[in-house]
């Protein structure tokens, strides 16, 4: 028991795919909270397929978030 | 045929399969409080899948949601992050505590913590955390279920009956199948009500403004305030956004109906699936949502706080034919009562193993546990019907204080879940609770949402501040169990120990 040595921290990923996945989620996620939802994409203009900016702004964002866990998924991250 | 005789019709209908599912459930029950309590740790994709998202998705999604974006806006779409969230917290953390729940035999939150904090202290710390704020999630899923049968009969049936009916329905079920029938009602609640919400936004969208796309135009034309931040009422800030991404997120996800869910899964693989695919359903059922609310906040304008939750009922009597509108409060009824199940099903499982079969029977037989833990769903459904009809408020507010609650274990949780750093002490966990518990109580109740931040963010924070400082002056757990947990983490996650 005595020679027993935590692990690395787990906060951290430690595979290449493990962090690809964490950085890209991140940063999508960062897209979708404040300032990003209260400043650039608060608006209704432009007009995306008679859908308002924000609301497809956000649409692209979280599909793009659920695409990332996907691609997690399949690399067995 | 009367709209009020085929919407009533249509949902007893509903009803009745539900109660035949659990008969059947039962049938194939061995009569361990394994099988009863947790599906035998046999639950594969498809039925995790749609319990989890049927449990998740409740009458907060089917007519709170609604109701938000009629008196919000468009900030509702906030959703999608809390949904995303849930994904990758079922992937990162569901999947660490399938693998220690396996390993070490837990059924409960409160068994996984207190055997590695070695302390019965956190293990009633968290039991009570867990119950207390769940119920509070009963009565969010009695109140919707209340309005939805009070609704769809023309208002024959009153709110208290029609709550009390549809409590006993789930209680029987969950108490004649155990998690079985839970899970198996819920596959069938999970399809009907994604189907029925969608189907019945398209169609009011269609017959109302002749398509979702003129609805979004209609209310850029005669509503612009909703269609930006912060909304109408300026609930949306940017405080009150991340504190409800939080909350309704990790909040969620650390109530015991769903880290019991992640105990229940076959494998691991199954779990990461399980998160990286249920932000699909999650998310795109807000869908729907918005053009309810928003189409509804334009065509019945002038319903005052918890009114606006009914705007889909609504709607429907008013705008859609009785057959529709029946099979679709049939699928709010779903929404409403797979959550209700779920979470009877957790308090009686928490009540059950953590209180009884540890401190008042702790050697008893199987049937015994399994006859006590249907003994307490009843005491459960009594006192969610006093506090259902009791006290009402908006059902999102009534989801948010639930999670805020348990959003406090979320220290305590990674403290097990992710080795490595400083470890985290019993007495460091118990007071970060409490302190989180109190802090609360005051930016919720006192002081609601200083400086805009939702108050379970504020309880969060002084939580984890608490934790943190009375860990360094406390003993931590026994050198033996931090290696026998943590290595069993590194094992999972890496493949072996360092």
């Amino acid at each position: 028991m005595d020679d027993y040595r935590p692990p690395r921290s787990h906060f951290l990923p430690r595979t290449r795919d493990g962090r690809t996945a964490t950085l890209l989620f991140v940063v999508f996620f960062l897209f979708a909270m404040p300032p990003m939802t209260h400043t650039a994409l608060n608006r209704a203009d432009p007009w995306i397929l008679g859908l308002p900016f924000f609301y497809v702004a956000l649409l692209v964002v979280y599909t793009a978030l659920i695409l990332v866990l996907v691609w997690a998924y399949r690399r067995g991250v | 045929m009367e709209a009020w005789v085929v919407a009533t019709g249509l949902i007893g209908l509903y009803l009745v399969l539900t109660i035949v599912l659990g008969f059947v459930a039962n049938r194939r029950m061995t009569g361990d409080m394994e099988d009863f309590l947790l599906y035998g740790r046999k639950a594969g994709f498809i039925v995790l899948y749609l319990t989890v998202v049927a449990s998740f998705h409740s009458s907060f999604a089917f007519l709170g949601s609604g109701g938000f974006f009629y008196r919000n806006g468009i900030g509702f779409w906030a959703a999608g992050t809390w949904t995303l969230l849930v994904g990758a917290i079922t992937y990162v953390i569901g999947t660490r505590i399938w693998a220690l729940g396996k390993a070490f035999n837990y059924m409960t939150p409160a068994d996984m913590l207190a055997d590695f904090y070695e302390s019965e202290a956190v293990r009633v710390t968290v039991a009570v955390v867990s119950v207390v704020f769940t119920i509070l999630y009963i009565q969010v899923q009695a109140q919707g279920l209340g309005y939805i049968i009070n609704v769809a009969s023309g208002g024959r049936i009153s709110f208290e009956v029609g709550t009390l009916i549809l409590l006993i329905v789930a209680a029987v079920y969950l108490m004649v199948g155990g998690l079985r029938a839970v899970y198996w009602t819920d596959v069938l609640q999970g399809v009907w009500m994604y189907i029925a919400v969608w189907v019945g936004a398209l169609v009011l969208s269609y017959e109302l403004f002749g398509g979702p796309l003129e609805l979004w135009r209609a209310v850029s034309e005669q509503r612009p305030d909703l269609l930006s931040l912060p909304g109408p009422e300026g609930f949306f800030r940017p405080g009150m956004w991340i504190g409800m991404t939080i909350t309704l997120s990790f909040g969620i996800v650390f109530q015991p109906h769903m880290m019991i869910r992640y105990y229940t899964a076959v494998d691991a693989k199954t779990i990461k699936l399980l998160g990286a695919t249920t932000p699909i359903y999650l998310m795109t059922l807000y869908i729907p949502a918005a053009l309810v609310g928003l189409g509804g906040a334009l065509v019945m304008p002038g319903l005052e706080g918890a009114e606006a939750d009914r705007i889909f009922p609504e709607l429907l009597f008013a705008y859609t034919n009785p057959w529709l509108t029946g099979a679709i409060l049939a699928g709010a009824t779903a929404a409403a009562m797979s959550t209700l199940d779920s979470i009877l099903h957790a308090n009686m499982t928490v009540l059950t193993r953590d209180i009884y079969q540890r401190f008042i029977r702790p050697n008893e037989s199987q049937g015994h546990y399994i006859n006590v833990g249907r003994a307490i769903v009843v005491g459960l459904l009594v006192i969610g019907y006093m506090l259902s009809v009791g006290t009402f408020d908006y059902l999102v507010v009534l989801v948010t204080l639930s999670g805020a609650g348990a959003l406090q274990l979320m220290p305590a949780i990674l403290g097990v879940c992710f080795p490595g750093g400083r470890t985290l002490t019993r007495a460091g966990v118990v007071w970060g609770i409490v302190a989180g518990l109190v802090t609360l109580y005051l930016t919720l109740v006192v002081v609601p949402h200083p400086l805009g931040m939702h108050g379970g963010l504020w309880g969060l924070l002084v939580n984890t501040a608490v934790a943190l400082n009375v860990s360094v002056f406390t003993p931590p757990p026994s050198a033996e169990t931090i290696r026998r947990v943590h290595g069993e983490v590194e094992r999972f996650v890496y493949g072996a120990e360092e």
